[in-house]
């Protein structure tokens, strides 16, 4: 509850201070328009040719697509600015006065900074996911549930990975290269992964989930996710909460010298 | 000046050893994007039956990891660097110095690609093997591809360089910088070939540069044009590449005459 | 005496430190079999500090100051030894220690740049769970005592460094801490504002008698706050106790000031009673030693009779203490 509370509060002082740049909020609005549209404008040109892709058909895919946009779109929202300005903490020693408050150190540096903005993208990936599930079934009840316990993991399943690499700064300090592996496979979730080859498909729901994390939301919503597909999602994204944490920790006591 | 290329060589490539891994990471990393959409148009022909119009799914392969190559070896991000230069006031040193901050960009550029090219072609193998490309480039078309790739990386260059001038006068060159590469993205051949872009949006592709940028040299790379079309296209490109080399020069003029002007 | 708010024994930190060669062949060796090393920051301590205490922590750089307070504070486990603050073993990080301790370093800042402080003091008051009341009391004290009005409300990126450090400070007390470890608090800071930082500090220690625990470049800041002081250098206590007694164990000399009349300084050649360690006009200084300082200045007194205008017989200035006792490197053990 006093989480909750701390996060509405970090959310507010940077939302205070984003709009003091209207011009900014604007023209970073502008592009999160282009960017969605314009891959709108890619998912049509394939679907010129075809009207199935893999079992996906338009509507689906622009859910898929909305779900993308939702995932990235949290990602740059909370995660992005939070771990980069941990990786910031680590290189200045400023890391320190997280550590120093009563209150989980995970929580305080993980979760401390938005960019409000891209509640933007997340709102207008919503809308792409709304206008392609018009396009298929109706959405009951049950779906419903189901898209957002899965939307949920999505995200628990992109911050466990962002943690896990960003644990990686407590050694090495530089470690840009290493979340650059997010950023490239983070692009792979436009399309379902079920569509690429092997190796690739792999990873992408393994090693980086990035696959997973919206194609599975993208398939609970038009009830095409069981619920024995959804309980490895919802068991998956704990443990992967769970693992990352750890290693966390393992970092942090590295930090501070206890298992020097 | 052939000794002051030969200066700036030497000091870009002691430079870029520094960097060697992470430049063949971003250069792995980037292949990721066409494999994505080569992945898309793989299950789409395999939705139609094994082809989509002209393309069949060892088409598209090749097409992609044609682009693949286009892409690295026609890339260029000065945009964000000359911003920042710019914004931190360390354009005016580099203006004062009796060589254009040009010549800087081009040789970091053509550094930067000749110590990605092995390991990128090692990789774009591997790509080629697991999607089973099948290129039908006859001899003459890897000999329109050199002087194509050279037009269609000057002329990302030359663009980019445009882009970058307008740091001149706006701080927002990131928002520029976006609108530019989603045109790239839509019109240079990333999310299609350009044959396969439907009606209106092909005929607008044939008209704007970005397509004589990428997907021009790449689909020679790949053979998917004759021989005749090829020489047409390449002299589109060189067209294109002049009136870039004229625009930079207007702007680049009246850009820094205007940021002397306010005095940085 | 009660139970000390500060008990440290026997306290080491040892890092380990990989040696890296230059240029990629180094490097790749390197990778594979590191070449390391131990560094004894601090090499076994041990000290006392009772409840509203304001001691000084000195020691050149790399003595090992900031080791001790980072261990202190709990963001740095120790090697072996032991210690305790307010009853807490730090580096465990329970709530309720951090709650009531505050670590300030002057060149670091946690405020939030782009964001006046107020709103980052709301922040802290989330976080330390501060109720709203104390809360609005404590900020009231601080903005009074820092002179704040003007500044919480505006970017901290537009302060000036003596303002942001004062925002920083009131940041760092938003809780109220029973123990605050100062670490060069007025370092880079200009002398008129490292006089108000000071003030501010022997201030506030009155008020709340918070224990303070500070390292200083500054000795001024030392000798303004500090009755007691500790000294460590490459990791060893040197001396632990009244700032007073700092010259009399450390430095084994006394200076001598002698003034002498007009026209006798060219006659009179001073170095049979001392070292002569300065000349200016008249007035020349000389190192004696401590014990025979009496007795010299009695000499000087007599023999120069007339000729002597005024005489003083000092402990050598702080800094100069320090000083010698750094470069002579010398390591012993305090009681």
């Amino acid at each position: 509850m006093r989480y909750l509370r701390l996060l509405a509060l970090f959310f507010r002082t940077e939302l205070q201070y984003e709009l003091e740049y209207r011009t900014n909020l604007a023209l970073e609005i502008v592009q999160i328009v282009v960017i969605i549209t314009t891959s709108v404008g890619a998912v049509l040109i394939l679907f010129n040719y075809t009207t199935v892709l893999n079992g996906w058909d338009l509507g689906a895919m622009l859910v898929l697509l909305g779900c993308f946009y939702l995932v990235q779109g949290f990602g740059e929202l909370v995660l992005q600015p939070s771990f980069e300005k941990f990786m910031e903490h680590v290189r200045l020693g400023t890391l320190d006065f997280a550590l120093l408050k009563p209150a989980s150190a995970q929580f305080l540096v993980t979760l401390r900074n938005f960019q409000v903005v891209q509640l933007g993208q997340m709102g207008l990936g919503a809308v792409v996911a709304i206008v392609g599930l018009g396009r298929i079934s109706t959405l009951g009840p049950g779906e419903a549930v189901a898209f957002a316990v899965a939307l949920v993991c999505g995200f628990v399943l992109i911050y466990a990975l962002l943690l896990a690499l960003s644990t990686f700064a407590f050694w090495f300090v530089r470690i840009d290269n290493l979340m650059a592996i997010y950023w490239s496979f983070l692009d792979a979730g436009r399309f379902p992964v079920d569509i690429y080859p092997g190796w690739l498909r792999v990873t992408l729901s393994t090693a980086v989930p990035v696959g997973v994390a919206v194609t599975l939301p993208a398939q609970a919503i038009s009830g095409r996710l069981d619920l024995f597909g959804l309980a490895v999602l919802v068991v998956g994204s704990i443990a992967a909460f769970i693992l990352s944490s750890l290693f966390w920790r393992v970092g942090l006591r590295s930090y501070t010298g206890a298992s020097a | 000046m052939i000794d002051v290329y030969r200066a700036l060589f030497v000091g870009q490539i002691q430079a870029a050893s520094q960097y060697r891994v992470q430049s063949v990471l971003w250069m792995l990393f980037s292949v990721i994007r066409p494999v994505i959409f080569l992945a898309a148009w793989v299950a789409v022909a395999n939705a139609q039956g094994g082809r989509v119009a002209s393309y069949d799914v060892r088409d598209f392969a090749a097409y992609y990891v044609a682009l693949s190559l286009v892409s690295n070896l026609a890339t260029s991000w000065n945009a964000y660097d000359f911003e920042f230069e710019v914004r931190m006031g360390r354009l005016s040193p580099k203006l004062l110095r009796p060589l254009h901050p040009i010549h800087y960009a081009v040789v970091e550029n053509i550094v930067w690609k000749m110590t990605t090219i092995i390991p990128l072609l090692i990789v774009l193998g591997f790509v080629a093997v697991t999607f089973d490309a099948r290129f039908r480039a006859t001899p003459v078309h890897l000999v329109l591809f050199v002087p194509s790739v050279i037009l269609g990386g000057s002329l990302a260059f030359l663009g980019g360089w445009v882009i970058a001038t307008s740091a001149f006068w706006t701080t927002r060159v990131h928002a520029v910088s976006t609108l530019w590469d989603r045109a790239v993205f839509i019109f240079a051949g990333q999310i299609a070939p350009l044959a396969l872009l439907p009606g209106a949006l092909q005929t607008i592709a044939l008209v704007l540069p970005f397509g004589y940028m990428r997907g021009v040299p790449a689909e020679i790379l790949q053979g998917a044009v004759d021989v005749p079309t090829a020489m047409l296209l390449i002299a589109v490109q060189a067209i294109w590449v002049a009136i870039f080399y004229a625009l930079l020069q207007v702007v680049w003029r009246v850009g820094v005459r205007q940021y002397t002007g306010v005095g940085a | 005496m009660g139970e000390p708010i500060i008990d440290v024994r026997d306290l080491r930190k040892t890092f380990r430190v990989t040696e890296r060669q230059e240029g990629l062949a180094a490097t790749l060796r390197s990778f594979v079999r590191r070449q390391r090393r131990d560094v004894n920051a601090v090499a076994g301590i041990t000290f006392r500090i009772e409840a509203g205490e304001v001691v000084g922590f000195l020691g050149p750089n790399g003595a090992g100051k900031t080791t001790t307070l980072k261990v202190l504070s709990g963001l740095l486990y120790p090697t072996a030894g032991e210690a305790h603050v307010l009853g807490f073993v730090p580096w465990r990080r329970e709530n309720a220690y951090l709650q009531q301790m505050t670590l300030l370093m002057g060149n670091r800042t946690q405020l939030v740049w782009d964001i006046p402080a107020a709103d980052s003091f709301r922040v802290l008051q989330e976080i330390y769970g501060v109720p709203d009341e104390s809360f609005r009391r404590t900020v009231g004290e601080l903005t009074e005592l820092l002179e704040l009005q003007d500044l919480v409300h505006k970017p901290v990126r537009n302060l000036s460094l003596g303002e942001r450090m004062k925002v920083e400070f009131a940041a760092g007390l938003i809780q109220s801490p029973r123990v605050a470890f100062l670490d060069e608090p007025t370092i880079g800071l200009d002398v008129s504002m490292q006089s108000r930082i000071r003030r501010f500090v022997a201030e506030y220690n009155r008020r709340t008698g918070a224990t303070i625990l500070l390292t200083s470049h500054y000795m001024d800041d030392v000798v303004a706050l500090c009755r007691r002081v500790i000294v460590i250098h490459h990791g060893h206590l040197l001396y632990d106790g009244p700032l007073a007694d700092l010259a009399e164990r450390m430095a084994p000399y006394k200076i001598i000031t002698a003034t002498l009349r007009d026209g006798a300084a060219a006659t009179i050649d001073l170095a049979a009673y001392g070292t002569v360690t300065g000349r200016d006009e008249g007035r020349v200084t000389l190192k004696v030693d401590r014990q025979g300082a009496p007795e010299r200045a009695a000499r000087l007194v007599n023999e120069l009779g007339e000729n002597l205008a005024d005489i003083s017989v000092e402990d050598p200035p702080i800094e100069e203490v320090i000083d010698r006792v750094f470069s002579e490197e010398r390591v012993g053990t305090a009681t």
